[in-house]
């Protein structure tokens, strides 16, 4: 049974009790959270699947305003979910990568996306894959491995972030 | 209807004089595409030379802002509405080889058209070259970037899976090849021999090749940013639009070249600074190029489309209005009237009889 107004606490209590809240948020938010990148999507579209990090980014991607392209990325491979790749290292094209994952798909090509935001070099990314990328993509592919490396290309199909 | 068809000179000789003359070129160029210059001697007999030619087919909006396809006689004349049809779009007619028939694209009532993506939209239409007897062939997709075989019995289309070459008469796929690359615009030349399109050849995109139909094998015709090639009438050389590396505009005009189906001799037919020069062809003679020319990259398809032009082929390499940088780069051209025509897009000549209906 309640009478009147209710109590208010000491200040020194609620200062105390604030400063646990906030120091409890701040350390989950500090705590790394891991992400495999699993999802339905990632492993079950494709004929292959690997958690790869990506290497390097060989050049500025250009805009989209007008024109649509993959671009060739290079990833090392960490481990394959399904199917098989040739070698520890892949060429992997991904359609106007400036694109969000989730917003890329548009009429040129349909099934694709994934939850990544933004290509970033050392990134984990995990992939459904499909090769050679000439049956799945058809359109301009900028390749600055073209002269280097002449392994297989590879069509993202999804792209998930992984975080470790 | 008045499709603004101009017949007055652009202004070519502009290596000398200050800026009064630059203005009033501006001001001659600019009317001249809209119709209200002064009608210019040489114009009006390239006008007079081409006007029995043929015809040229092309798509442009109607008045209902749909996109049609239209008829009309070199000279602008006789123009007609050969579709006129409010449910649908149409676009991107070529003539059959002997100018009896038409294959277009049908879209959806679209208020845009992708210049790069047309020949995978909606579906294709075979027709009387007139627009008369209209048959469509396949469902929304299929039958992708489809050419005419130099006979007129076959096509040829560019899907994922290859280069498919399809019998007209029972729609069937009578051959299959490896498409190299190719993801675009692929057009079949008039001896049989060879395929030309935009293609991912050595790295570079945009390049513009060529491929020997008996045996695959493919060369690079021009590399780095080129697109809408087609063939001369003596299928040895290539037309296309190039918007070459390292202009004085940081992103470049696209201009229309030339270039031997090895690759040699490579050379501008013509260009402005301040405009986009798309769909090249060259008429079945080889004497005159049309083209398109915007003023913003991209053809003009997602538009209306584009002012047609026509040049004498003798006349080039042929740059228009002041195009100050562009003149640096090519100091030796000629100069010639350019016959200014409506506003389209992926136009097609033909010197065949089209006639029919009018």
């Amino acid at each position: 049974m309640r009478h009147g107004r209710p109590r208010l606490e000491p200040v020194s209590h609620r200062v105390a009790v604030f400063g646990l809240c906030a120091g409890a948020a701040l350390s989950a938010s500090c705590q790394k959270r891991t992400d495999t990148g699993s999802d339905p999507k990632v492993t079950t579209l494709g004929s292959i699947e690997v958690t790869a990090q990506l290497v390097e980014i060989p050049d500025q991607f250009p805009p989209n305003n007008l024109y649509d392209y993959a671009f060739i990325l290079k990833y090392r491979v960490l481990e394959t979910h399904r199917g098989t790749v040739e070698g520890e290292s892949i060429l992997v094209g991904h359609y106007n990568p400036l694109k969000p994952r989730e917003s890329v798909a548009d009429e040129r090509v349909k099934d694709i996306g994934g939850n990544l935001k933004k290509f970033q070099e050392r990134d984990i990314h995990r992939m459904a894959l499909e090769v050679p990328i000439d049956e799945y993509y058809m359109g301009p592919i900028i390749n600055k491995y073209h002269e280097k490396e002449k392994g297989p290309l590879y069509w993202a199909v999804w792209t998930n972030r992984v975080v470790r | 209807m008045d499709r603004g068809i101009s017949t007055h000179r652009v202004p070519t000789t502009m290596r000398t004089g200050g800026y009064l003359i630059v203005a009033v070129v501006l001001c001659r160029a600019a009317a001249s595409r809209a119709g209200q210059a002064t009608p210019d001697p040489a114009v009006a007999e390239l006008a007079k030379e081409v006007r029995n030619k043929g015809w040229i087919a092309y798509s442009a909006r109607s008045p209902r802002g749909d996109w049609d396809l239209f008829l009309m006689r070199p000279d602008g004349s006789d123009g007609r509405n050969i579709t006129n049809t409010p449910d649908h779009g149409e676009a991107a007619p070529r003539f059959s080889p002997d100018g009896t028939k038409l294959l277009y694209r049908r879209l959806p009532k679209v208020a845009a058209i992708s210049h790069d993506q047309w020949g995978f939209k909606g579906q294709l239409v075979l027709a009387n070259a007139d627009g008369s007897n209209p048959v469509v062939l396949g469902k929304d997709g299929e039958f992708p970037w489809a050419s005419w075989s130099p006979d007129g019995r076959q096509i040829a289309c560019l899907t994922k899976k290859g280069i498919e070459i399809v019998d007209l008469e029972t729609r069937q796929v009578v051959r299959k090849m490896n498409r190299r690359g190719y993801y675009q615009q692929l057009f079949w030349s008039p001896d049989g021999k060879w395929f030309c399109g935009v293609t991912n050849h050595l790295g570079e995109d945009w390049t513009v090749g060529r491929m020997s139909v008996e045996t695959g094998e493919i060369n690079a015709v021009s590399s780095y940013q080129n697109c809408t090639p087609d063939w001369f009438p003596d299928s040895k050389r290539i037309i296309f639009s190039n918007r070459p590396a390292n202009q004085e505009d940081k992103y470049g005009f696209t201009q229309l070249w030339m270039a031997d189906g090895d690759g040699k001799n490579r050379r501008l037919v013509y260009g402005e600074d301040g405009r986009h020069i798309y769909g090249g062809l060259v008429s079945p003679d080889g004497a005159y190029v049309l083209f398109t020319s915007g003023p913003q990259d991209g053809s003009g398809a997602d538009k209306a489309g584009a002012p047609m032009g026509i040049i004498r082929l003798a006349d080039t390499p042929m740059i228009t209005g002041p195009s100050r940088a562009l003149r640096k780069l090519h100091p030796n051209t000629k100069d010639g009237p350019v016959l200014w025509l409506p506003m389209g897009w992926e136009p097609h000549w033909t010197y065949a009889d089209v006639g029919g209906k009018k």
